[in-house]
């Protein structure tokens, strides 16, 4: 057993692909419809296998009820690892992305937050290295 | 008639796309032996749409104004929208909303059976897709009206029957690139 993929809820799977693409830098891995549902996952391109990130449509009122909820207690939807937020944090604020939180030290620690445009808190995180 | 066991799609036909800037929108064009009363039946009763659809309906679609939730099969996590059926003159015309995409159905009574039209809007980039999609489940209707029911075949379950090469030949005739294919394709079925 493995962990695949994670799901965050977007307002938008149009704009999420372009966000998550052009201005965090993923790559689209799956972008399939039946109808009006569509199937869309982004992925790292240093782990082109690696755990997918499906951008699901909020298209219910609990979907969208939940989603507010988590942005309201400015919880991040989803924690991706970086091995340099700082350049990371340059990178994306570079193409427009709007942070919330700079590049912070936190226990054990360095944290970023960054708005989504689509309804979300993206928290990037840096493990502290410790010296033995 | 093949049955499930044996069916394989045959090659893309019937299909055209209506270009109108960045408003696309796909026709599908069907002949069955069948008349437009028994076409109808199975495009608005529940019961039959379960058979072929890529939706399940909880109510009619066969009278103007009914309110139905529809339930794409095979999505993950489900995926429900409700629509309102804005016209039904049976057993010739049909309207009503799939999601964002409009569904507009016409049957023609041709030489004993039905010449049945579909028009549905559907994004630019998923069009070839939503050719293939209902290349199979017309196949499928088709064998329902005929007395071999197959049993549905929509979502990832039509990966194992030819949707992929379907795909991929409507992507060729109406001149769009194939988008990156979906997970469970690379997958071994």
């Amino acid at each position: 057993m493995k962990i695949k993929l994670i799901s965050i809820y977007v307002d938008d799977q149009e704009k999420a692909a372009q966000f998550y693409t052009d201005t965090v830098g993923f790559k689209k891995k799956a972008d399939f419809s039946q109808g009006p549902f569509r199937w869309l996952t982004v992925a790292s391109p240093e782990e082109p296998d690696g755990t997918e990130l499906q951008l699901a449509l909020n298209n219910s009122p609990e979907a969208k009820a939940y989603q507010e909820a988590q942005f309201q207690q400015n919880r991040p939807a989803a924690m991706f690892f970086s091995d340099d937020v700082q350049a990371d944090y340059e990178r994306m604020k570079e193409r427009g992305a709007q942070f919330t939180m700079p590049p912070t030290d936190v226990t054990a620690s360095k944290i970023a937050i960054l708005n989504d445009t689509c309804g979300n808190l993206i928290q990037i995180t840096q493990l502290k290295q410790w010296q033995g | 008639m093949p049955d499930r066991n044996t069916y394989v799609p045959g090659h893309a036909f019937g299909a055209k796309v209506l270009k109108d800037g960045e408003k696309w929108t796909l026709t599908l064009v069907r002949e069955l032996r069948h008349t437009p009363e028994r076409v109808w039946e199975a495009l608005t009763d529940p019961a039959h749409l379960r058979e072929w659809a890529p939706f399940e309906a909880d109510g009619s679609l066969g009278s103007t104004g009914n309110t139905v939730k529809l339930s794409t099969v095979g999505a993950p996590g489900g995926h429900v929208t409700e629509t309102r059926v804005t016209r039904a003159d049976a057993p010739k015309v049909l309207v009503y909303s799939w999601g964002d995409h409009d569904l507009r159905w016409e049957l023609e009574a041709v030489d004993g059976g039905t010449r049945l039209t579909l028009w549905t809007n559907i994004g630019n980039r998923f069009i070839a897709m939503g050719a293939a999609g209902w290349h199979i489940c017309f196949d499928v209707l088709d064998g329902l009206l005929k007395g071999v029911p197959m049993g549905r075949i929509v979502g990832p379950e039509a990966m194992k029957f030819g949707w992929d090469r379907l795909h991929r030949e409507y992507a060729n005739e109406f001149g769009i690139e194939v988008p990156n294919r979906p997970p469970w394709l690379s997958q071994k079925l």
